[in-house]
């Protein structure tokens, strides 16, 4: 069944994912650490709870936009590490020139005439 | 797009596969996260405890985010459906009463909608079996005088549309269907056949299975072509392929058959009630009923042309309908022609019958629906609990809704089923009951009607589950789930409930009140006295063909009015004497149609008196008897004398009145003596000889069991205008032990009168009658039926707001008894409650239904019984009264019964 959800929640939804993928474009890394690296550079702007960003991941990978697999972290717990697929690389692409495109056009609307 | 969506199917069967994994995965990755959280944590100097607890803070709710997760992976939907749907089982296990009344509910109203349908179905909804058949109009002519004219046009009209139109590829006019005799061609027998012009063939667009139609000029007085049906091919001539060119003659005219119909063709039949045809041939020409101007038999059927709307044929009939008046106002005065889809002309008389027991059934199911939406508002009330613990612990809104609807579904499910199955187990009943409509025996439970019984359900459940599904999903949580306060929400939304109780009751009374009519109507025809004792008579038809000369000759100078012959006399004098005669048989007698099947109409004047103008001559009906008639029928004389040997052509003509016409047409005169001057009509022709009134009969029903009309007899021996007649024969003993051998000496004796003269329609008079009683019998008692499940339904809806109201004032009635009250007081206070609704309703019901006798005068079947007959009125209301009583009464000692301490703890 389609969700359906309000304007500001497709917004913040998309912008996690991409978030998601732009953090992963460095390469394999597991939820905390992803959530951990989003956090700080994103200036605690996303106050979100961290759990979110859980539903976010799984719904990128059964997308096929992110691949995962377990692997050991730091003193040998076991983790899932996530990694960008061709498709992710794709779309994180297409997402960045969507977004520049979009940025410059606003920033031309608000600049003085 | 594809390929994305396939990968994505094939995780999720993959997750689906192997759900154990998929869910400690999720377990491990969020500990994980919560572990590394709290190290960092506690890093940062806080305690062990502390850090755990902070980690959790600012993860949020680990469970919903582990079912966020899980929805991604799974086919989230379909599996809480699922899992709704078994919850809804165990709840629903838990209160069988109420699934017992709910279910019963809709196995009801869905059992009689699937079961009308299923008639409906067979019956009326069909294509025509033509080519195109959107194309096939009927074009009936109106009258502005008369709202209910409706009489079909003369074929000399029907030549003239076919000249004037352009909107027509071809007009054929097609006539009633008769049992006509057969002679010629082995046994004589009686067979269904019916004139059409030739271009009928050519109109519906089938063609002879093998063979030719007729042409226009191949009907005449002595010899003609007919096409026959692949029955009687099959039949009469067994299948012999060289039938083309057999003759046999048809009321004496030879008829060479030219072609024969394939075995699927359906013949045309105005108020189509399923009568097959054998025979098709042309009108006779020299006929003075299918030449004249005046004569109306035919029902005029055309073929649009490719393109042309309904609208556009109409417009030019209008203006052809003007012209036609200008030119002949005598016969054509205020006469329109009103163009007429032929599917709507030929299913008129099954849609009158199916509609209103459509309707009918449609108040079943809204008192079923009424009744349900009731009991599950009550269920809610009570559950308002459960929901807001649902709600309050993070079940969101579409979720609570989903499972209402669930609830409401798996409900239906079970009452649609339970339904479906009724209607099959009555598809034999339904039969009997449609065995007047067309295709009756072919009336099943089939694809159509089970794809009708689930849409119905659908409907259903969404009519009665949506709206507390809507109230369900937002409840609110502060109120309900403070204690005690339940009780007094439920009291000020018990008013609807009420409300929809009362409208159930109207319903129930309105449609009670219908079938109350009904019933009466039926118990007129059942319980009436014919006027004869039809006890040990025998009757059998033997009509002499009105077409053959040597029974009927010209009237000279009369415009093609006929007479019968000397032959005709001796024929039945000779037939009447041998009967008589027969060992066994008291009396013989013979009359033109039998009792309560009809007479002829004429009109008359009254010699001696002014001649009245066209449009005020008064009408009686009248059978042709045979002098013993009387006698044999045991029919009183009132006054003067019956009819007897004396009264011959050459004698002084008379006739003998029943005493409804004595008194309409003799109020205050002595009717013996007058004479009067018959005129059969539409001729405008009076007889030559007036005839004088020698006696006054009782009332016998002739047409209908109903009223009584003004009639008289006239003698067979002595100027019949009529040749056709039925023996009516009574015997000393039991006439089914007779019926055999009297029938094969009689078939003898008609053989030695006349080799071609066949014997048809044997049967007992007592058969005759119950045949005509059953025709209305199962209609009413399906309506019957259908208004006491009504009753019925809306008596459980108000046995169920009073339980509802028992239960929610327990403690109250408690206090009260604890306080002194007696339980008198109670039962009046439950029961008082009780009949209230009932009799508000019953009120409603029958204001409705005297607002609403026309139109229930128009739609059901209703005869000699006044729409407003208030014994009936009087009669449903006694009825639904005790029923209420009935269902006041459990609740009722039940509120009686309570103990007050019991009541008192019981919070």
């Amino acid at each position: 069944m389609a969700k359906k959800k309000s304007e500001t929640g497709d917004l913040l939804r998309d912008t996690l994912d991409m978030l998601i993928l732009k953090t992963l474009s460095r390469g394999e890394m597991h939820g905390y650490d992803i959530a951990e690296y989003i956090h700080e550079r994103s200036d605690q702007v996303l106050g979100v709870e961290e759990g979110a960003l859980y539903p976010a991941l799984h719904r990128l990978e059964v997308r096929g936009l992110l691949a995962a697999e377990w692997g050991a972290s730091d003193n040998n717990r076991r983790a899932k590490f996530y990694r960008l697929t061709a498709a992710g690389r794709k779309q994180l692409a297409e997402e960045t020139a969507h977004w520049k495109r979009m940025s410059s056009a606003i920033a031309r609307i608000l600049e003085p005439a | 797009m594809a390929r994305e969506w396939l990968t994505e199917a094939w995780l999720r069967v993959k997750a689906l596969a192997n759900r154990k994994r998929l869910e400690r995965d999720l377990e491990e990755e969020l500990q994980f996260h919560l572990a590394k959280r709290a190290e960092k944590n506690r890093a940062s100097g806080l305690g062990a405890e502390d850090g755990r607890v902070a980690a959790r803070r600012r993860f949020g709710n680990v469970a919903l985010v582990k079912e966020d997760c899980r929805e991604h992976w799974t086919f989230t939907w379909m599996e809480t459906v699922w899992q709704d749907t078994r919850y809804a089982a165990r709840t629903l296990a838990k209160s069988p009463g109420f699934v017992a009344v709910v279910v019963f509910s809709l196995m009801l109203g869905i059992g009689a909608n699937v079961s009308v349908f299923s008639v409906m179905n067979t019956v009326m909804l069909r294509a025509l079996p033509y080519p195109q058949p959107e194309q096939l109009m009927a074009i009936c002519p109106t009258s502005k005088e008369d709202p209910k004219y409706d009489d079909m046009p003369p074929l000399a009209e029907i030549a003239d549309w076919k000249k004037a139109n352009q909107v027509f590829e071809n007009i054929a006019a097609v006539g009633g269907i008769w049992k006509g005799p057969v002679t010629g061609a082995g046994e004589p027998a009686q067979v269904p056949m019916q004139s059409v012009t030739a271009d009928f063939f050519a109109v519906v667009g089938v063609q002879p299975a093998f063979g030719r139609v007729f042409r226009a000029d191949e009907g005449h007085k002595l010899f003609q072509s007919v096409v026959i049906s692949d029955g009687l091919w099959k039949k009469k001539f067994n299948g012999d392929p060289g039938v083309l060119g057999k003759t046999f003659r048809i009321e004496g005219v030879v008829s060479t058959v030219v072609g024969v119909m394939p075995a699927a063709f359906e013949a045309i039949e105005q108020w189509y009630q399923g009568k097959s045809v054998d025979i098709w041939m042309p009108p006779d020409p020299e006929r003075a009923m299918y030449v004249k101007r005046t004569d109306r038999w035919s029902l005029p059927v055309g073929r649009l042309k490719e393109g042309v709307t309904l609208a556009q044929a109409q417009a030019q009939m209008d203006v052809i309908a003007l012209a036609l008046e200008q030119a002949y106002p005598e016969s054509n005065k205020g006469i329109g022609e009103k163009v007429v889809p032929l599917y709507d002309e030929l299913y008129k008389y099954a849609g009158s019958q199916l509609y209103p027991l459509l309707g009918a059934v449609g108040f079943v199911l809204l008192i079923g629906c009424v009744n349900v939406a009731n009991l599950v508002r009550s269920r809610t009330e009570s559950r308002r609990k459960e929901y807001s613990v649902r709600a309050s612990l993070g079940a969101g809104r579409r979720r609570l809704m989903q499972q209402f609807l669930v609830e409401s579904g798996l409900l239906t499910l079970i009452g649609g089923s339970l339904g479906v199955l009724l209607a099959f187990l009555a598809t034999h009943i339904l039969r009997a009951f449609a065995q007047n409509l067309p295709h009756a025996e072919g009336i099943r439970i089939d694809g159509r009607v089970l794809i009708f019984a689930v849409g119905l359900s659908v409907l259903t459940a969404v009519l009665f589950g949506l709206a507390p599904a809507v109230r369900a999903a937002r409840p609110d949580l502060n109120d309900v789930l403070r204690e005690g306060d339940s009780r007094t929400v439920a009291g000020i939304r018990g008013h609807a409930r009420h409300i929809l109780v009362i409208l159930e009751v109207a319903m129930a009374m309105l449609l009670l009140v219908g079938a109350g009519l009904m019933v009466n109507s039926l118990l007129h025809v059942l319980l009436v006295y014919p006027g004869f004792d039809p006890s040990n008579i025998l009757t059998m038809a033997v009509n002499l063909p009105e077409g053959n000369a040597k029974y009927t000759e010209k009237v000279p100078g009369k415009n093609g009015i006929t007479k019968s012959t000397p032959q005709a006399i001796a024929f039945h004098k000779q037939l009447l004497e041998t009967v008589a005669a027969m060992p066994g048989v008291e009396s013989a007698g013979m009359i033109t149609i039998l009792p309560p099947l009809g007479a002829v109409s004429a009109s008359f004047s009254i010699v001696g008196q002014p001649v009245p103008s066209r449009e005020d001559r008064p009408y009686a009906g009248f059978n042709e008897v045979s002098p013993n008639f009387f006698h044999t029928m045991r029919i009183p004389l009132l006054k003067g004398r019956y009819l007897d040997k004396r009264d011959t052509e050459s004698a002084p003509w008379t006739i003998v009145i029943n005493e409804s016409m004595a008194k309409r047409y003799f109020p205050n005169v002595d009717p013996i003596g007058q004479q009067l001057l018959l005129r059969s009509e539409p001729d405008q022709v009076d007889e030559e000889r007036p005839r004088q009134i020698v006696g006054i009969v009782a009332d016998v029903k002739h047409v209908g069991i109903g009223g009584m009309h003004p009639l008289f007899y006239e003698s067979y021996l002595q100027y019949p205008q009529h040749l056709y007649g039925t023996l009516v024969i009574r015997t000393a003993s039991d006439v089914r032990v007779r019926e055999a051998d009297l029938t094969a000496s009689v078939k003898q004796v008609v053989r030695e009168l006349d080799a071609d003269q066949p014997v048809t329609d044997i049967s007992t008079m007592d058969e005759v009658l119950r045949k005509f009683r059953n025709s209305y019998q199962y209609y009413v008692i399906t309506l019957g039926i259908f208004a006491g499940m009504a009753v019925l339904l809306a008596m459980i809806g108000v046995y169920g707001v009073l339980s509802y109201f028992v239960n929610q004032r327990t403690r109250e009635m408690g206090i009260r008894l604890a306080l002194g009250a007696q339980r008198g007081d109670v039962l009046q206070m439950v029961a008082g409650l009780g009949l209230r609704l009932s009799l508000t309703g019953a009120g409603i019901g029958i204001a409705l239904a005297l607002g609403l006798n026309q139109f229930i005068a128009q739609h059901f079947w209703i005869y000699h019984v006044k729409s407003t007959d208030p014994l009936t009125y009087a009669a449903v209301s006694v009825v639904l009264v005790v029923v209420a009583l009935l269902a006041c009464y459990i609740p009722a000692r039940r509120a009686t019964n309570v103990d007050p301490m019991t009541a008192l703890r019981h919070e």
